[in-house]
């Protein structure tokens, strides 16, 4: 490899971490709730560390570690699980065309990084297209994990010392993170429709402790911004025709 | 006996994100739904962010002097008008904390 071509991965190695360091530092208070509570419910220090490990999800975290250490059967662990896993088949599938004919290495790597944070920055058209934009997500993703695990470290060690920091309103940090990625993606009228469908059916869902809420109201927002789309494009489609229509009648 | 749960887990939460990434699935996406697909990112992230915002103790949040509300609203203008992230955490959480300061200050 070229000294050039090797600086410009590390670039964008480099630029990969720094972007997704605020997501990673917004999340501090749930990974070190994650590590506590795993500790305050009965869990050893290898079950814990094992945990953030291997299931790296901060809420499917939070749910099992209660459910397991209430004695809930297995099958509704995993199925728990599962129903809070189920948003990321959506990232999956956005991401497919884009991975699904890489090696083999590159799509376990970005199958197991897929979180809400990655997907955030990796939604856009030109990610993840030829290797500098992968290595760029790939190092997102891997900072992520390394920080991620660093919080639930943290929050092990010091058990039940620890004060639960999201009562002090600490959460609020992600969902700062998550409206200032948003809020600049917005714009034209089909995102926009898109993203207040998405609020308000995610909050009336989550008031009705529905538990597929966050899936149900993407796809119903999804729905909403593309039928938008699709409108607009029609109706502009009359409108040139009807100005076509105008001049031969004129001529 | 919690380490095979944890290891199942694990399973579970990775082939969730793996599992349209495999090229072995029979499974083509059409213009259509690509189309719908491109709507997925601020649908999600939405969804995500307005439960924390808005709902309070299992329920909506009523009252407009909320931090959580206030500061929201802060940072959705201040993303719309500079487009930073820095930019937009540093003043809406300087906002959210001085809420949470005068809040406090004045339950007592």
């Amino acid at each position: 490899m070229s000294l050039t071509k090797k600086n410009a991965y590390l670039k964008a190695a480099q630029k990969g971490c720094l972007d997704m360091l605020p997501l990673s530092l917004s999340v501090i208070p749930w990974g070190i709730l994650c590590g506590s509570l795993a500790i305050a419910r009965g869990f050893t220090e290898l079950e814990a560390f094992l945990m953030v490990l291997l299931v790296f999800a901060g809420s499917v975290q939070l749910v099992v570690i209660e459910l397991m250490s209430s004695g809930t059967p297995l099958t509704t662990v995993l199925f728990s699980a599962f129903i809070i896993s189920s948003r990321h088949f959506l990232y999956g599938l956005v991401l497919r065309d884009k991975i699904k004919n890489l090696p083999c290495k590159y799509r376990i790597g970005i199958g197991f990084l897929l979180t809400d944070e990655l997907f955030a920055l990796s939604a856009h058209n030109k990610a993840l297209n030829g290797k500098r934009r992968l290595v760029y997500a790939l190092s997102a993703g891997a900072s992520f994990y390394v920080c991620w695990i660093t919080w639930n470290v943290i929050g092990i060690i010091a058990g039940n010392y620890m004060p639960d920091l999201t009562s002090l309103g600490l959460d609020f940090a992600i969902a700062v993170t998550f409206i200032s990625l948003v809020i600049p993606s917005i714009t034209n009228l089909p995102m926009l429709v898109t993203a207040l469908t998405a609020g308000f059916l995610s909050v009336t869902f989550k008031l009705l402790h529905f538990q597929l809420d966050l899936v149900f109201a993407s796809v119903l927002a999804m729905t909403a911004g593309f039928f938008t789309s699709e409108l607009l494009k029609r109706s502009k489609a009359l409108k040139v025709r009807g100005e076509i229509k105008a001049l031969e009648e004129t001529q | 006996m919690n380490i095979i749960t944890i290891i199942l887990l694990a399973c579970i939460t990775f082939s969730s994100r793996y599992l349209f990434l495999e090229p072995m699935l029979p499974l083509k996406i059409g213009p259509k739904i690509k189309s719908l697909l491109s709507f997925s990112a601020p649908a999600v992230l939405t969804a995500i962010w307005f439960p924390i915002v808005f709902i309070r103790d299992n329920s909506l949040t009523s009252s407009l002097t909320d931090p959580y509300l206030a500061a929201a609203a802060v940072a959705v203008i201040a993303s719309y008008k500079t487009r930073s992230i820095y930019f937009t955490l540093g003043i809406s959480l300087c906002v959210f904390a001085l809420l949470q300061v005068f809040k406090s200050a004045l339950m007592f």
